[in-house]
């Protein structure tokens, strides 16, 4: 949800090449002492991605694998998190599940972001005509609600996890559209941008190696916050019978199946939802914190980063 | 003003033709028949080629795109708005039936994100990193990450649980029936007031934390006022004027998840309708309930910049 609101457009810097050169443990030190809750949201996000890597290892038994001797039994020692109406494993099937909602989440805001920032680069930078023709189609995409749009274009390209990926995808593009531009129309301005142009460089040159290296920074920061968005999306999608068909697990069609029992089973409901908000919410810590770190006014950290990328 | 508005407005319609283009287009790119949909594969595969083509006559699919958008325009200027491909029902009957209920769920969410999320804004800015303020941040942080869907199935299940309750299941109007009408409305709206509420929080603390310290606030505080009242009375007004913009961006979302919302508390609203009509590739409701929620989401947004101008009078259009 957490998607118009927070990222502000960040203003271009000058060169900074007087900071005291610290090294990259350092760095990571004072940002877990700034930030601890930062830190501890990126661990568990770092193990949640663990456990979805490694999932066929982790998971106790295999999530599609029916039993109908132990069908809607409740959290025991034999399966942690109970099983569901045919029998299978809930605790395998939220470890599988995480894979689907991290590829889905990760893939889409990386899409997304990425097509949203190049768009903008190049809409700040030439301007004119491509800019305004850009802007009223960003305009248009942010006239939908992100689930509605969502839902429509997964409705017009299908149901696998590739539809779901583009349709969520689709709905990142304006942010980073928007963001991006931003910073490209103050970089644009700059010294040595025009240095380069009065070089001969040509348009392209200029924005691929001047421009979009300054843009890295609020791109990260953008990326980051936008992650727990897509969970939240791709999980609704699928609660509404739109996303990842089953059988395989997402949390979202999980929660989905878990309605089908005309009183649903307690377990079924409250562990795949506490999976999204542990994801979610861990994903949302660390953005805030790389959002803190990464605000120009906060940090020289993020002086050194606009200097171009290197510790001077 | 009046020019502004007439820009803001004639602006306001033109993204909106272009939304409903890019509705068009992306639903009749469709990889599947609707008539696969409609009929189930079996029934699709009984139908003589001759049927097949009468039926997509009758459901207007056979004409050329032009032609089916010029229609869907005609539709809507007539109020009619096309009819569902599966029940025949006029959309714009059940956009006014069920419209009210979502319309309702959305206005007491709004109430309550305010009811709840200001007086916590305010309690943490008056003593910053105190323990209030920590548990009225890690709340919000909490709820900012909870998927309301989740939160309403857990409500629906414990309601049950404990007190073998459950909410009416059919569309009941306030005019029919208050009581009834506001145990439909009640959970959802709850459910999407608190996570407004979060925003609203963060948002009128921040905010009053950046207006007390402009140098009036030193001066009310100078001249012996209660802290209670220089808060309230000083800073407040100042410090809404974001936290206003916020609600309006909130409603937007609201729009997007009281869809999943409402499916989680099974109340029959126009987000029911939507993923139902979704689900049975029902193009004509679809592509016109997208397009209610577009309107609203870009009706909302005008709302939020002339309110600007209503809060703060030094805010002069041209």
């Amino acid at each position: 949800m957490d998607s118009r609101v927070g990222v502000q457009a960040v203003p271009a810097l000058g060169p900074v090449a007087d900071l005291p050169a610290r090294s990259v443990a350092r760095e990571l030190g004072s940002f877990a002492r700034r930030n601890p809750m930062a830190v501890a949201g990126g661990l568990v996000g770092l193990l949640i991605v663990v456990v979805a890597v490694a999932a066929p290892l982790v998971a106790p038994s295999d999530p599609l694998k029916t039993d109908f001797r132990r069908m809607a039994r409740p959290p025991d020692a034999r399966s942690v998190f109970g099983t569901d109406q045919v029998g299978r494993d809930t605790l395998s099937r939220v470890i599988h599940g995480s894979r689907m909602s991290l590829t889905v989440a990760f893939a889409s805001v990386l899409l997304g972001t990425t097509v949203g920032a190049l768009w903008g680069v190049a809409s700040g930078y030439l301007g004119g005509r491509f800019d305004l023709v850009s802007q009223r189609i960003t305009e248009v995409l942010q006239s939908f609600p992100d689930l509605i749009l969502a839902m429509a274009i997964s409705m017009a390209i299908g149901t696998g996890m590739p539809a779901v990926i583009v349709a969520i995808a689709i709905t990142r593009i304006p942010f980073g559209n928007r963001v991006i531009r931003s910073v490209a129309l103050t970089i644009r301005e700059l010294a040595y941008v025009e240095a380069a142009r009065a070089a001969g460089g040509s348009s392209f040159r200029i924005m691929t190696r001047h421009v979009l290296p300054q843009c890295m920074a609020p791109y990260l920061v953008l990326a980051t916050t936008h992650l727990g968005v897509a969970i939240v999306i791709e999980a609704a999608l699928g609660f509404l019978g739109v996303g990842i068909p089953p059988p395989t697990p997402t949390w979202g069609n999980m929660l989905a199946e878990s309605l089908t029992s005309l009183v649903p089973h307690w377990w079924l409901v409250f562990f795949p939802g506490l999976a999204i908000t542990v994801t979610v919410l861990a994903f949302n810590l660390f953005g805030d914190g790389i959002r803190d770190t990464l605000d120009p006014r906060l940090s020289p950290a993020f002086l050194r980063m606009m200097a171009g990328g290197r510790r001077a | 003003m009046r020019k502004y508005l007439l820009r803001r407005a004639v602006f306001g319609v033109s993204t909106l033709v272009g939304v409903s283009l890019i509705i068009f287009v992306v639903l009749r790119i469709l990889p599947g028949d609707p008539l696969v949909a409609m009929f189930g594969l079996e029934g699709f595969a009984k139908l003589a080629p001759g049927d097949r083509a009468r039926i997509m006559e009758d459901l207007g699919l056979s004409d050329p795109l032009p032609v089916q958008y010029a229609r869907w325009m005609r539709d809507i200027a007539s109020g009619s708005l096309g009819r569902s491909f599966f029940r025949g029902d006029k959309v714009s009957e059940l956009i006014l039936h069920r419209g009210p209920l979502s319309a309702e769920i959305a206005l007491v969410s709004m109430l309550i994100s305010w009811l709840v999320g200001l007086p916590v804004g305010i309690v943490s800015a008056f003593r910053p990193n105190s323990l209030p303020d920590n548990v009225a941040r890690s709340a919000s942080i909490l709820f900012l990450a909870i998927p309301g869907f989740w939160l309403g199935m857990l409500i629906v299940l414990a309601t049950l649980f404990w007190f073998n309750y459950k909410a009416p299941l059919v569309v009941v109007h306030l005019w029919q029936d208050p009581w009834a009408n506001l145990q439909l409305v009640v959970g959802p709206a709850v459910v999407l007031g608190l996570g407004q509420g979060a925003y609203i929080a963060r948002m009128s603390r921040s905010c009053l934390l950046e207006v007390i310290l402009e140098d009036y606030v030193r001066t009310a505080r100078a001249k012996g006022l209660k802290e209670a009242f220089v808060v309230l009375r000083h800073a407040l007004p100042n410090a809404l004027l974001p936290v206003v913009t916020l609600s309006g961006i909130l409603m937007g979302f609201v729009l997007g998840g009281s869809v999943a919302v409402e499916q989680a508390f099974g109340v029959p609203g126009l987000g029911r309708a939507l993923v139902v009509a979704v689900i049975e590739r029902d193009t004509i409701v679809v592509q016109n309930l997208v397009l209610l929620y577009a309107v609203i989401f870009v009706v909302i947004n005008v709302a939020v910049d002339l309110s600007y101008a209503w809060l703060d009078p030094r805010i002069r259009y041209r």
